[in-house]
């Protein structure tokens, strides 16, 4: 191992980091004391003409390959403020254009998922930033003493403590979120109350279910229940076995059965016999 | 880069795919097999696929010959599989006509060998000088002294007895007797006394190996004895070069007809007489001579060879019925390891009862292989032939002897048509219960309707380690000897010529089945093994003749006992039972006033109740036979020790987890009885393996030492400290707690999870102020301490699966469709409570079931599978072994259901088969049938391990998401290659050696080892090779205040392996054992390490290089290694990279 990492960083220092086209190579590392490094591979954020992006061109900074340990905001933020200040970070699992920035999600109902690699969308104050960090050598150092990122042992036990939430913030949230809910439906009821019985322009009348007389609910379940109905209501007025013909009928529908058997059966024995089942020992 | 340095390169990159293929052996080829089956649905082969037939081909006009055959299957056979099955294995045991004209032409050339065998002058019985060197009598001349002549002629007459004239011998030890009819001037008067007869036999048998084994023709010529019966050698021949494994002609001489008087030889009548065989000169006191009914019967066996063959070929010659059935019971005693050995249900044993049934209209010429099979097992399930003997003599001539002669003789009796032999002399009365227990059990499997009743019935083998409960071997056999003077067997020793092992073997059952009593189902014993010798050696000695093995069914309602009763101490039969328990038994008073004699055994654990037997065993052996325990090795319990949590070792955890199923009950009762709640409780379910009963380790309560951790008291947790080692792991028990329905529920999936979170907050301020219990609540749980024990309470709204599953058509018609979340919910708080209660359930009617299920998690667990596969599903393959015993019956002890699960993992055919587990029963013969249709025809879209319950007809919830096809081949190959070892081990008379060897996985095919800190790692005293010492855990001996909630599901290991998964899980797999596993295996996938082109959604963990001037992305395996260390700070303690196989 030891000589093909010389190996390696012979190569490296040969060629320069590879990166694909139109991207920059940058490595990181996690420390001082790790060797290897991941890359980051950063490019400025573009769309074609047309194509909506919440996020705004020239000043943004599409990152690629962003380590499992590099995941808080700040993080990346601090390693790339060199370049200029930094306005905003969104860490995402996948690169996604239409999702804009989304608000901050209840700590309650969502926990945080486990990171793995990440793509990023770092946005500067000034599209100067963009350029200098395509032009970044690194390696940049995501741990480094006077900002120490936990991992292991303390990162877990940081994140069962965070686990252990106020019960009180929890019944604020939600009293808060019914409260709106609740005055939701009842401004959607007063709405459907106001339009009950009234018809629209062309004369229709809209039906709904808090009608007075009760209708069919519009389910699948409940169409389905209708057909079902119908075909047992046919059923019941047929004459089995009445006709000569029935009778030659069913009788043929046996033998086929069998037979349709019988090919199972002789397809099953093939198989067990390629697979020596009959070998009883 | 130089040109030389791109060339090797390129080399590495071309070997790389090959070395990977070999790593995952196999296993690859069989993934391949299975995602290109999933693309395009092809015929693959190895898969069944409905069948699909034109219509012009269903509904063409039948011919005879098909509506002949239809009809035939339907009245002869049980369905036309079984026939097409029946006819398969008939195929495969026959001999074939090719081999059959080269044995004929063999026995052709032995004759004319026999018969040119030398002559030699007469000698005295007792002058053996004559004998050349190289051959020795095959026959322990025990007292050597006897008199009479002996001089060698060619035998009178030269006839193929035996299953091999009549078509009904089965491969694969082809065996052809012949017999030899001794020339009438060797024999002389009273050759039936003192073993003359025999001797003679045995140095007539001697001369010939001699000259035969000189003969080219013969590859080997060796000795066995006949049946295993001691007196009774024969000569084996076997051709020579290549045909040497094909077939064994035995050569067995008999006296010439009517030589023996019959009447001489009846059960009553003595033939070794007491002065001889103790070598004291005749003391003519007039006491009456032992009847030697064994020694009469072997001298008759040889008279009647003839006159047996000429029977069953008059009988079965012409019907090809019977030939077949004949043939089946064969494979059928085979599999069930009954037919070898002395006193073995032998082939020709069933030969003769199928001629008898044939003989009383049982069976009829035309009837079908299965049907003879069939009515064969039907006789023998519902007649006991210790007490109602069966014969095949109709003559009703006044001198032959009655039927209750031959039972005072013999505990089995079938006579032969001659009325005078009893065929079933040397079968104890154990072999017949056996027999007959095995046809009961197997009639009770053709008559359900399983379809597979083929398979467990002829096809699949119960050897003894794995049909019994617990096994014990009798061992160095030696013993027996004294055992047999301690019985008084002097008589019977006499008879069998010495044999002490068989001649102990029906009193020392018989001992041992009355001492068991009630907690016995059946009592089983091997037979010696038939052994074979060299021509120039000694004949074996009996305590060579290997292990007395015994097998004991037991019976799971009366192990829970303590208490053997006997009667009260005033009754004569007091005395009876003081004597047969000996200082075991003691004068006790009850609570209704009797003062009884009665045995107490110590067990206070389930595990040592189960193993009172071994108590009852050994010291009824000591008492009455003299065996000293040294040599009683009693195999029952060896596996406990995998299931014990190391502070009890006197008990498997059945009591630990009924302790906490009782705290589970009294929270349950909280629950219903909780005032305040706007809506009451409307049932209460558990939902954790702790309260079905199959959880490895069972919980103990909590008692944290405050010390060890950091508080945070506003909330009154414990939180652990990163100073110390990891605190005791806790695992809260999951109850899912149902309400009453109510029209207020909002529609609206994000609102009822806001409702739902108020319930839980409420539930937990009740709970804390109506029973002064410790809560914390969040959304989703609420986790309540109670007694030591934590319990996570999970409110339920019945109608939410449904509201997730809606969804709005454009038409605006609401259909429901599953989603993952709908189907998750479903899962957890529907299927999962129910299947917890009916596994519960399951648990009291099968006491071992917790035993079985745990033994086969922690060994899955074990080979570091155990996060691969559910633990429902482990838990469902473990039921199945109870609903489903086939051809076994539901198991008693843990170690023989665990052997069972490795048969089962190892041989079943998931592939092409649902493993259905009737729970409850409640799934009909016909659903059966409809459910296998349905996976037939919707195979490919379901996962490759599919268990169907009652509950889940269709979609086999609880392996829906694993294994992959890799991960259930591996399993079985761990599982078909630990079953060997296991069995060896404890069948091994000398002790088991380290039972643990088959737990312990293999690493070597391992890529990457993650070696961990055992400070971190909370369940290490739980490992298969429990360290000596651990860390300190917090945990305080004695009961103390507790009113913080402890930490509850902090297992470090597991958080590591969440984070190793989340970042490299399309990269490697990972593997880890979590009962204390100390190491996490990890194997790199093949797939993810093919050079891939540029992609911005597929960059996680690689780096670009250039190849062949092409830019493409590979693993960043060195960074990646060293980001192993680094998300795992403090609990790695090495990454060691074992292979080069990831060379890029």
């Amino acid at each position: 191992m030891v000589a093909r990492r010389r190996k390696r960083a012979a190569r490296e220092s040969e060629k320069g980091i590879l990166s694909p086209p139109g991207y920059s190579a940058i490595p990181i590392k996690f420390s001082e004391k790790q060797q290897s490094s991941h890359y980051l591979y950063v490019r400025e954020h573009k769309v074609r003409e047309g194509t909506k992006s919440s996020w705004p061109q020239k000043r943004t900074l599409f990152v690629l390959n962003v380590p499992p340990y590099c995941t808080e905001q700040e993080c990346l933020s601090r390693l790339l403020s060199p370049c200029g200040p930094v306005q905003s970070v969104e860490l995402q699992e996948k690169p996604d254009l239409a999702e804009s920035p989304k608000e901050p999600k209840s700590k309650f109902f969502h926990p945080k998922p486990v990171p793995g690699f990440q793509v990023a969308y770092v946005v500067f104050q000034k599209p100067r930033g963009v350029s200098a960090a395509l032009a970044l050598k690194g390696p940049l150092l995501v741990s480094t003493e006077s900002h120490p990122v936990k991992s292991g042992i303390h990162k877990w036990i940081r994140d069962y403590a965070d686990s252990v939430l106020d019960p009180e913030a929890l019944r604020v949230e939600v009293d808060t979120f019914m409260e709106t809910y609740d005055e939701k439906m009842a401004e959607e009821e007063a709405k459907a109350k106001e339009e009950e019985g009234v018809p629209d322009e062309e004369g229709w009348v809209k039906v709904t279910r808090r009608g007075r007389r009760p209708v069919l609910p519009r389910t699948e379940a409940a169409s389905l229940r209708v057909l079902e109905r119908e075909k047992r209501k046919r059923a019941r007025k047929e004459l089995l076995n009445f006709y000569a013909w029935q009778h030659r009928e069913t009788k043929m529908e046996h033998l086929a059965q069998l037979r349709k058997k019988f090919q199972e059966d002789k397809q099953r024995i093939e198989l067990m016999r390629a697979q020596r089942k009959f070998r009883p020992y | 880069m130089g040109p030389a340095h791109k060339g090797a390169q390129h080399r590495g990159t071309a070997g790389e795919p090959e070395v990977m293929a070999s790593a995952l052996e196999g296993i690859g080829k069989e993934g391949k097999k299975e995602s290109s089956k999933k693309r395009s649905g092809s015929p693959v082969e190895g898969l069944l696929q409905p069948v699909k037939l034109s219509r012009a081909e269903l509904y063409k006009e039948p011919t005879n010959e098909e509506l002949n055959r239809l009809r035939e299957t339907e009245s002869l056979f049980h369905s036309s599989l079984l026939r097409l099955q029946v006819e398969e294995l008939l195929k495969e045991v026959r001999l074939s006509e090719k081999k059959k004209e080269r044995i004929d032409a063999f026995l052709q050339k032995v004759n004319q060998r026999i018969m040119r065998v030398p002559s030699t002058p007469e000698t005295e019985l007792t002058n053996q000088a004559w004998l050349r060197d190289g051959v020795r009598v095959p026959l322990h001349q025990v007292p050597y002294t006897v008199k009479g002549c002996f001089r060698f002629l060619p035998p009178a007459q030269v006839t193929v007895v035996g299953s091999y004239l009549l078509g009904t011998c089965i491969r694969p030890d082809i065996n052809v007797d012949v017999a030899l009819t001794m020339p009438r001037e060797i024999l002389q008067d009273k050759d039936g006394l003192n073993q003359r007869y025999f001797r003679k036999r045995a140095l007539y048998l001697a001369h010939l190996a001699h000259h035969l084994s000189q003969d080219p023709l013969f590859g080997s010529v060796r000795f066995s004895y006949t049946n295993g019966c001691h007196l009774k050698p024969s000569l084996l021949l076997r051709p020579h070069g290549k045909d040497e494994r094909l077939v064994t002609v035995r050569l067995h001489p008999c006296p010439p007809p009517d030589f023996f008087r019959p009447c001489r030889l009846l059960p009553s009548k003595n033939n070794v007489r007491t002065a001889w065989y103790q070598g004291q000169s005749p003391s003519g006191d007039g006491s009456p001579e032992p009847p030697t009914p064994h020694y009469n019967t072997w001298v008759l066996q040889d008279t009647a060879l003839e006159s047996h063959a000429q029977l069953l070929s008059t009988v079965l010659g012409s019907a090809s019925g019977l030939k077949d059935g004949v043939a089946l019971l064969k494979v059928w005693l085979r599999q069930r390891e009954l037919d070898k050995g002395l006193g073995g249900f032998s082939g020709f044993l069933v030969s003769m009862l199928v001629a008898f049934l044939v003989s009383t209209h049982k069976i009829h010429t035309t009837m079908s292989g299965y049907q003879v099979l069939r009515s064969t097992l039907q006789f023998l399930a519902s007649t006991d032939l210790t007490v109602n003997g069966i014969s095949l003599c109709f003559s009703s001539d006044p001198s032959l002897p009655a039927l209750a002669d031959f039972h005072q003789a013999f505990p089995v009796v079938f006579l032969d048509s001659s009325g005078r032999l009893n065929l079933c002399a040397d079968v104890t009365a154990s072999t017949c219960h056996q027999v007959q227990h095995e046809a009961r059990l197997s009639m009770v499997l053709l008559d359900s309707k399983a379809d597979d009743g083929f398979q467990l019935l002829l096809m699949t083998p119960k050897p003894m380690v794995r049909a019994f409960d617990h096994i014990l071997h009798l061992h160095p056999l030696s013993r027996l000897q004294a055992a047999c003077h301690r019985l008084k067997l002097w008589p019977e020793l006499q008879d069998h010529g010495g044999d002490y092992v068989s001649a102990a073997l029906g009193p020392l059952t018989t001992l041992l089945e009355q001492g068991l009593g009630s907690r016995l189902h059946l009592l089983a014993h091997s037979r010696p093994p038939v052994s074979e010798w060299d021509i120039s050696q000694d004949p074996p000695k009996h305590r060579d003749s290997g292990v007395l093995t015994l097998g004991l069914l037991l019976r799971p309602e009366g192990l829970t006992s303590v208490l053997e009763l006997g009667p009260e101490a005033d009754q004569p039969e007091a005395a009876d039972f003081r004597q047969f328990w000996g200082s075991r038994s003691e004068l006790r008073r009850f609570q209704d006033g009797a003062i009884r004699e009665a045995v107490v055994w110590e067990a206070a654990s389930m595990a040592q109740k189960r193993l009172i037997p071994h108590q009852v065993v050994t010291h009824l052996l000591t008492l009455h036979a003299d065996i000293p325990d040294t040599c009683v090795h009693y195999t029952g319990g060896h596996l406990d020790a995998l299931i014990q949590s190391l502070k009890e070792t006197f008990s498997t955890g059945e009591e630990a987890l009924a302790a906490a199923v009782r705290c589970y009950d009294d929270l349950s009762r909280l629950l219903w009885g909780l005032e305040g709640l706007p809506l009451t409780v409307s049932a209460v379910q558990g939902a954790h393996p702790v309260l079905r009963y199959t959880e490895v380790f069972p919980p103990t309560a909590v008692r944290p030492a405050y010390s060890f951790y950091e508080q945070l008291q506003e909330r009154a947790s414990l939180l652990p400290r990163p100073d110390k080692p990891c605190p005791a792991y806790v695992e809260p028990m999951t109850v899912v707690c149902h309400l009453e329905g109510s029209g207020q529920w909002p529609q609206d999936a994000e609102a009822i999870r806001r409702v739902r979170a108020a319930f839980q907050l409420r539930l937990a301020e009740l709970l804390t102020q109506q029973h002064g219990l410790q809560c914390r609540a969040t959304a989703t749980h609420t986790d309540v301490l109670k007694d030591g024990f934590v319990f996570r309470i999970r409110v339920a709204y019945q109608r939410e699966p449904q509201i997730l599953r809606e969804m709005r058509s454009p038409e605006g018609i609401i259909s429901l469709r599953d989603t993952p979340a709908s189907l998750r919910l479903e899962r957890d708080t529907r299927q999962l409570p129910l299947l917890t209660s009916t596994l519960h359930g399951l648990q009291q009617q099968h006491p071992a079931f917790s035993g079985v299920a745990r033994l086969a998690k922690r060994w899955v667990r074990a080979q570091l599978l155990g996060e691969e596969l559910t633990d429902e599903s482990l838990d469902l393959v473990a039921a199945a072994l109870f609903l489903h015993p086939e051809p076994f019956t539901p198991p008693s002890s843990p170690q023989v259901g665990f052997l069972r699960f490795l048969f089962l993992i190892s041989t079943f055919d998931w592939k092409n088969n649902p493993l259905i587990v009737n729970l409850n029963n409640e799934l009909t013969a016909e659903e059966q049938v409809e459910i296998r249709s349905v996976f037939l025809a919707t195979r490919t879209k379901l996962p490759v391990m599919v268990i169907i319950t009652p509950q889940d007809r269709k979609s086999s919830v609880w392996t829906q998401d694993g294994p992959s096809p890799q991960i259930l081949h591996q399993l079985m190959v761990l599982a078909a290659e630990a079953l060997p070892v296991l069995e060896k081990q404890l069948m091994d008379p000398q002790g088991p050696g380290d039972i643990r060897t088959a737990f312990r996985p293999p690493l070597d095919m391992y890529d990457v080892l993650i070696h961990l800190s055992p400070r971190h790692i909370p369940r290490h005293r739980q490992a298969v090779d429990s360290p000596a010492a651990s860390f300190c855990r917090g945990l305080l001996s004695e009961p103390g205040p507790s009113s913080l909630m402890p930490v509850l599901g902090y297992d470090p290991p597991q958080l590591y392996l969440v984070q190793l998964r989340e970042a490299f899980g399309d990269l490697a797999l990972f593997f880890y054992d979590q009962h204390g596993g100390k190491v996490i295996g990890v194997l790199w996938k093949p797939t993810s390490f093919q050079p891939q082109p540029l992609k911005a959604s597929n960059t996680k963990g690689r780096m670009v290089v250039s190849q062949g001037g092409e830019l493409v992305m590979v693993p960043n395996v060195e960074a990646i290694l060293e980001d192993f260390a680094i998300l795992g700070e403090g609990l790695v303690q090495a990454v060691e990279a074992r292979s080069e196989r990831w060379t890029v």
